[in-house]
């Protein structure tokens, strides 16, 4: 069965959410079996989700039966939403009850959520296709990123077998079920037959706190900006007694926040752990052990178990040398199946065969350790989100007809412009279609953009 | 420059508000860009106009123009 569900203590109260709603391994079980008698075949389900109990039951009662579950934000623009449903034609929904309109027919329902038809048939599926996720950025691109079983339980297992989890684990998970990451954290921590600690509040948020604490919880994951609110929480100072393990991804923390949270687990007997992945492998990928977090600083360590990593050159030759730069390619039972585009991909079976091209520019010292330097593709991680910019570029020009060039890094996008027109506006804009904070977006004036004498913008120039 | 003049500087450098905003709808997660990251930034524009540092409740706690004034109050600047 999916992560081994049943062979966990039936007894054992495996999900509680802020919301005092709790579920124990048996009951998902119990649930599972519900959930399948009302659809009873293979098919596709979109899940809307927000970290509570009812999104994780939904998604668990389709993984247990072979339904395939697409994960979205429950918070997910409504636009956006129908444009999903028209190309992938999932036969049911699982959403909040209160989300239900009144023309709507339900299914089933339970723990707060409802099992919605939506009268249209699935498209073919491929036999081992598990999971759809949509790549972390919301630009709204109806791209996804196909699973297949082995995917997640690799993911489980070997991120269970890094981590040392057990089933006294508490791991808060605030991160969005919905998002590689957040997910990772949930399946890994059922398949340890861990108690899990569901939330959407942040940690700017006192009742996050409040659940923390009082639910005693073991582990904090979560990505680069939030480690920057925690120090200026001053989480140096709290007592978090139960609090053992503080673990980063979603892009690359700065060296010196790196380096003050390593040496605050050291002194406080607590584990660091950062970590490198992406949504094409299942998440994570490579890890630096605690015990190399301060020696290692800024590395994002060695591959993880079962897995490999290696550099090619341009011509795609393996570099065996040290300190030379090179993509990065892992190798690992969780590399995904690849994209869908349309529906009719549903049936596509693996394109990658196991090895996944990262797109990352990365370097390995004499001992191993990798380091991240750039990235060939052109994306950032803001927020721990990846965001395109070549899709915001397009979106810009679209709206505003103007000539424009993004670049940036993993704290904010510089969007060059050659108009000195609406500046703000144009921060708003871009604000508003990624949903982040118009801060991280920067407008700056240029006479011209640098380009080659093909007219290709160098973005080499721009900073 | 009036400790409330400085105040209202920071909310609109940081939330891209117009001078003479209403303050009364001022409040994290509902004004534009007072989101988390949004909150981070203010709270360390008011630590840098006031040099003060807020402690951990009282980041935690301060959700309103409003409270943020009470707030401020604890620290012995009067708005």
């Amino acid at each position: 069965m999916f992560l081994e569900i049943d062979k966990k203590d039936k007894n054992s109260i495996a999900l509680i959410d802020s919301g005092d709603d709790c579920a124990t391994y048996g009951e998902i079980i119990d649930f599972g079996a519900s959930f399948y008698n009302c659809i009873k075949k293979r098919t596709l389900i979109f899940v809307l989700c927000s970290n509570c109990v009812g999104a994780v039951m939904g998604y668990l009662g389709s993984m247990m039966n072979r339904i395939v579950p697409l994960m979205l934000s429950d918070s997910m623009d409504s636009k956006q939403m129908e444009n999903l449903i028209h190309i992938y034609r999932p036969e049911y929904i699982w959403k909040p009850e209160n989300m239900v309109g009144d023309k709507e027919k339900v299914a089933f329902s339970g723990r707060s959520y409802a099992l919605v038809s939506t009268g249209l048939s699935s498209y073919p599926l491929y036999e081992e296709l598990s999971l759809l996720l949509t790549t972390s950025g919301s630009t709204g691109s109806p791209k996804l990123v196909r699973h297949s079983y082995e995917n997640l339980e690799a993911q489980a297992r070997n991120i269970s077998e890094f981590f040392e989890l057990d089933h006294k684990e508490r791991p808060m998970v605030d991160l969005p079920i919905n998002y590689t990451y957040g997910l990772s954290v949930l399946n890994s921590h059922l398949y340890s037959g861990a108690t899990i600690l569901l939330t959407s509040r942040n940690v700017l948020d006192l009742n996050y706190w409040a659940f923390l604490k009082k639910e005693n919880a073991t582990s904090f994951t979560n990505v680069p900006y939030s480690y920057e609110i925690l120090k200026k929480l001053h989480v140096f100072q709290m007592e978090l007694p139960s609090l053992k393990t503080f673990s980063q991804g979603g892009g690359k923390l700065n060296e010196e926040l790196h380096k003050e949270f390593a040496e605050y687990a050291l002194r406080t007997g607590r584990r660091f752990i950062v970590t490198y992945g992406q949504t094409e492998g299942s998440a994570r990928m490579a890890y630096l052990p605690a015990e190399y977090a301060i020696k290692k600083c800024g590395s994002i360590g060695k591959a993880i178990p079962n897995g490999h990593l290696f550099l090619v050159d341009e011509d795609g030759k393996e570099i065996d040398e040290p300190n030379v730069v090179g993509e990065m390619v892992y190798q690992g039972p969780n590399v995904t199946l690849g994209y869908a585009k349309t529906g009719e991909d549903l049936i596509l079976g693996d394109e990658r065969h196991g090895i996944l091209y990262t797109g990352d520019m990365v370097k390995r010292d004499e001992e191993g350790f990798y380091y991240i330097v750039g990235r060939k593709k052109r994306f950032l991680k803001l927020c721990g989100y990846r965001i395109s910019l070549d899709e915001c570029e397009d979106m810009i020009k679209a709206a505003f007809h103007i000539e424009c060039a993004c670049v940036g890094n993993d704290e904010y996008m510089n969007i060059y412009v050659t108009t000195m027109q609406d500046h703000d506006g144009i921060r708003k804009y871009i604000s508003a279609k990624t949903k982040m904070n118009s801060n991280v977006f920067r407008v700056l004036y240029l006479e011209r953009l640098p380009r080659n004498e093909a007219g290709k913008i160098l973005y080499s120039k721009l900073q | 420059m009036s400790n409330l003049e400085k105040y209202n500087q920071v909310f609109c450098e940081q939330f891209s508000l117009e001078s003479g905003f209403d303050c009364e709808k001022v409040k994290m997660n509902d004004t534009a860009d007072w989101d988390s990251i949004g909150h981070l930034n203010l709270i360390s524009a008011l630590e840098d106009v006031f040099g003060i540092m807020f402690e951990t409740e009282d980041i935690l706690s301060f959700d309103t123009y409003h409270r943020g004034i009470e707030i401020l109050g604890k620290y012995g600047i009067e708005i």
